[in-house]
């Protein structure tokens, strides 16, 4: 989906340790996010599901870091079919300093929509 | 520290608010084209690579999807069911298997998939798609995804969205399955 909005990576790098994310670049386009990228318990992310979105919890979510590292979210809370995360995963530990690059990947379900599709975000912090 | 965290994630959080795609659906490249060949190297259930030219005057049902999909999985019954009823009557099921992720998530690997083949008892062909070449094809976008094929090798009809067997898709994909074998 292409690289981070430039301006926004620029304001976000100056605020020290504190972890943060970045979109995609559809962020410019007024459209509505499938899944947001929150800071979690330091140092870990959070991978929050947009209303009547749920992420895949068969294909755990991936943060691509430059260099190769790819770090995992999980959660034990589950949907009873195991399907689905009941609640936010999250991945730790994040590498500290920054800035860092990498690409997110999610598999999201709207839960009306019946398919699933992957999200894919290139996110600076 | 902690203030300073919450601003930075607020504004993250509204900026993508602001954003984000939620993608409006499309269907799978439409009826009436030739149906692209498939070129898959690897299957399973099958002792050979399958061509739909070897598959004329048969009745070709592709369903794309991957065993990490809840949505596809859920839908497996329905195409077990269907390779039941019509095998013998000239219908040959097709599982096109597309990773979604990079091969770090076990999905190409061809162990996991022959597990998952065992463990929904499904008996018909699988091609690994690892390379998505066939996804890209029939330009398909979502998991799963269904592509019906005719005897002469033109698609028919395309879909895409789990669904359960004897609900209103079911009995729809059936119709059609049943029409084109009529023909």
């Amino acid at each position: 989906m292409g690289s981070a909005h430039p301006a926004t990576a620029r304001r976000m790098r100056g605020r020290g340790t504190a972890l943060l994310l970045l979109a995609a670049t559809t962020a410019c386009r007024g459209r509505v996010p499938l899944v947001t990228l929150e800071a979690g318990p330091a140092p870990s992310l959070r991978l929050v599901a947009a209303s009547g979105v749920r992420i895949n919890a068969r294909l755990k979510p991936a943060l691509e870091l430059d260099g190769g590292r790819v770090l995992r979210f999980d959660s034990p809370y589950l949907t009873p079919d195991s399907a689905y995360f009941a609640a936010s995963p999250t991945a730790a530990p994040v590498p500290p300093g920054g800035p860092h690059r990498g690409t997110l990947r999610a598999s999201v379900c709207a839960s009306r929509e019946h398919f699933c599709r992957s999200v894919e975000l290139a996110v600076t912090w | 520290m902690k203030t300073r965290t919450s601003i930075v994630v607020g504004a993250a959080v509204v900026l993508v608010v602001a954003g984000t795609a939620a993608i409006r659906p499309a269907a799978p490249r439409g009826g009436g084209a030739p149906a692209p060949e498939l070129t898959n190297t690897s299957w399973l259930n099958s002792d050979r690579p399958l061509r739909l030219a070897e598959l004329r005057d048969r009745v070709v049902l592709l369903n794309f999807w991957v065993f990490t999909c809840g949505n596809c999985t859920r839908t497996v019954p329905s195409l077990v069911a269907y390779d039941r009823k019509y095998r013998d009557r000239g219908l040959t099921i097709i599982g096109i298997h597309t990773p979604e992720f990079p091969p770090y998530a076990g999905e190409h690997d061809k162990g996991n998939l022959a597990r998952a083949l065992a463990r929904q008892a499904i008996t018909y062909p699988n091609a690994q798609d690892n390379d998505r070449r066939v996804w890209d094809a029939y330009g398909i976008r979502y998991w799963p995804s269904f592509v019906l094929i005719d005897k002469r090798g033109i698609i028919r009809y395309t879909g895409y969205g789990e669904f359960h067997v004897d609900d209103g898709d079911y009995r729809e994909w059936d119709r059609r399955i049943q029409q084109l074998l009529a023909e």
